[in-house]
Formats: C-alpha cells, sequence, structure tokens
C-alpha cells in the first residue's frame, strides 16, 4: 500500500473515520436505548468495561482526525499566507491534541475508578 | 425587458460599473443570446463572446441573475427582471462580459485530455466493446464552457492549484477509456491535497452544467480509481 499522496491519504480517513463514527454512534444509541436505568453509575459502568473503552478511545481518535482534515481543509483554502497558514494550522493542531489527552484522560479514568 | 450588465474596459475605466439596458421589440422563444444581440446592436461598445448560438460551441457563458449558463440556449421568458449578466466569476474580465479562460485552459491541458498509448500504434483502429464505449457517456459531452469550473469555489480560491470540475471530468473521460494506456501516470499527475482533492462536493458544477453532465460523480469516481490504484 503506498499512500504518499496527502490528497488521497487524508480522503481516505476522513472517510474511514467518518464510517466508523457513525457505526459508534448507531451502537451507543442503540446500548443506551436498551437500557431501563440512564443515569450516571449507568453510564459509568458501561464504560468500564474494557470493550467500551477502546471502542469510545478509537472513536475520539477518528473525532479528532475527522476534525484536524475538515479544519485543514478550510485553512488550504482560505488562508494563502504561509504564516499564516502555519499559525493557524498549529494552533488548530495543539487544540486537537489537547482535547485527544482530556479525552483520553477521561476514559481512562473511568476505567480505574 | 430591462437588464442590468457589467460593463468594464480595463483600459479606460478605473472599475467596473452596472449599466441598465432596455430592450422594448421581444418576440416569444427568444433566447438571452438574441435579446444581448438586440442590445449590442444599440449599443456596440457591449462586448460579449458568442459562436454557433445552439448551446455547442460553449462560447457565450456568463452569470445569468447570479447563476452560470449559456446566454444562446436560456430563453427570456424564465429571467426574472431586470435581468442581470456579468462575467463568469473568478477568471480575469478582459472586457465586459468577456473573461480570461488561461487559467481554464492551462487546467485543461494539464490532464493531458488525449489518448496517452504505451503500446504501438495498430494499423487498425482500436476497438471497444458496447460496454466499454458506454462508459465514456456523461463524459465526452462537455463544450468546455467554463460555467462549471467558474461557479466552483474551489477554484475560486485555488484557480491555480486546483484542476477544476471542467478538467476533471476531462480526467475521467480519459481514465475510463478502455483504449488508454495512461492510467498511472493521470492519477499520479492527480495526487496531493491540490489537484484533485480541493473539490468538498459542493456540487455547484453539477447545478449548472448547460450539459446536465455530473462532475461531481466523475471526481468521485477519479477517487475511488485512486484508492483501487494505490491499494
Amino acid at each position: 500500500m503506498k499512500l504518499h499522496a496527502h490528497g488521497l491519504r487524508a480522503w481516505l480517513l476522513q472517510r474511514m473515520s467518518a464510517l466508523y463514527m457513525t457505526g459508534y454512534t448507531l451502537f451507543v444509541l442503540f446500548i443506551f436505548s436498551c437500557s431501563t436505568v440512564l443515569d450516571y453509575q449507568s453510564w459509568h459502568d458501561r464504560m468500564a468495561e474494557p470493550f467500551f473503552s477502546l471502542a469510545t478511545s478509537i472513536f475520539f481518535a477518528g473525532l479528532l482526525v475527522h476534525a484536524w482534515v475538515g479544519i485543514r481543509d478550510v485553512i488550504m483554502d482560505y488562508a494563502h499566507s504561509a504564516m499564516l497558514r502555519f499559525i493557524l494550522l498549529s494552533a488548530t493542531g495543539v487544540s486537537l491534541f489537547s482535547i485527544g489527552i482530556w479525552m483520553l484522560r477521561v476514559v481512562m479514568m473511568v476505567g480505574i475508578t | 425587458m430591462k437588464f442590468l450588465i457589467y460593463r468594464y474596459n480595463p483600459e479606460t475605466d478605473s472599475e467596473p460599473r452596472m449599466q441598465e439596458y432596455e430592450l422594448a421589440d421581444t418576440e416569444p422563444g427568444m433566447m438571452l443570446l438574441n435579446a444581448l444581440e438586440r442590445l449590442k446592436a444599440q449599443d456596440e461598445s457591449l462586448s460579449f463572446r458568442r459562436s454557433c448560438g445552439e448551446g455547442v460551441c460553449g462560447s457565450d457563458g456568463m452569470n445569468i441573475n447570479g447563476r452560470n449558463g449559456l446566454a444562446c440556449i436560456t430563453p427570456l421568458t424564465i429571467l426574472k427582471q431586470p435581468i442581470e449578466l456579468r462575467p463568469m466569476p473568478g477568471l480575469p474580465v478582459i472586457r465586459d462580459l468577456i473573461v480570461d479562460m488561461e487559467q481554464f485552459f492551462h487546467q485543461y491541458r494539464s490532464v493531458k485530455p488525449y489518448l496517452i498509448r504505451h503500446d504501438p500504434d495498430p494499423e487498425i483502429e482500436i476497438k471497444q466493446s458496447p460496454e466499454e464505449r458506454d462508459k465514456l457517456d456523461g463524459l465526452y459531452e462537455c463544450i468546455l464552457c467554463g460555467c462549471c469550473t467558474t461557479s466552483c469555489p474551489s477554484f475560486w480560491w485555488n484557480p491555480d492549484l486546483f484542476r477544476g470540475p471542467a478538467a476533471l471530468l476531462q480526467s475521467a473521460r480519459f481514465l475510463m477509456d478502455s483504449r488508454d494506456q495512461g492510467t498511472a501516470v493521470r492519477l499520479d499527475e492527480l495526487e496531493g491535497p491540490y489537484r484533485l482533492f480541493r473539490c468538498h462536493t459542493i456540487m455547484n458544477c453539477v447545478d449548472v452544467c448547460p450539459k446536465n453532465l455530473n462532475p461531481t460523480k466523475a471526481i468521485g469516481n477519479i477517487k475511488k480509481l485512486m484508492v483501487k490504484h494505490h491499494i
């Protein structure tokens, strides 16, 4: 597989993450619609399951990748100055990375508490 | 019938202006191009391109009431007054409704709009099955009027980098051709974040194409072919 092309790789990642997120969202909606009790404890118990925790982590990774490609596209379209583009891409990257760390912390904390 | 037409001569005008025109003698079944020709008889300085007058040559593409189209196949009766005519957006204006199509044709030339063959030319024609020929339908009919490309926001923002819907439709036309042997060359040329992947499926191209073609679908097929080719 040679995916050195940034256009194709980004496009594929965006579509694959969209598919996964759609599947995950439907799965979560189904799981929670089948639950009789909908409170923090039931959410916490469900999220503490390794399978659910892993699926949720992948969901958030997909969400961040999807958001990165989308925002990168908007910046590439509208920000033509190299400096402005660098600043905007860096700010986006740092923001998404921070959100990723925070999401990972939430998922891990649920697993150990 | 009232008209509001974009006027600009870069040699004499400091900035563009909209000029009002009125046409009294209109007839049933009249097309916009016929009206423009009558207006030109009133004011010979009014400039626009035209040639075949029947939607085949693609010369008279313009922005009609905010939407790109061909004047020669646009009936006057469907247009709301005052009919506002502007040059196709996203390209430099040469004069009035005439735009410089060089950027458009540069992108067109870049996709190598001709058969690429590595084998020696055969002594007889290269035959196609009816099924292979059917794959070209919806692709070969493009008349290169530029209505699609100049209505595409991705082309407005990156006219020098994004090939645009018309050029990509032509690329698809040769990629789908069973006689063409340049698939790898064509797909490699379209790699990168700009040339093909600036298309965000906005579909203005599909909306305005006077030949009812679907460049968005053609671009999607190129992407699928690229995935197949790379994996």
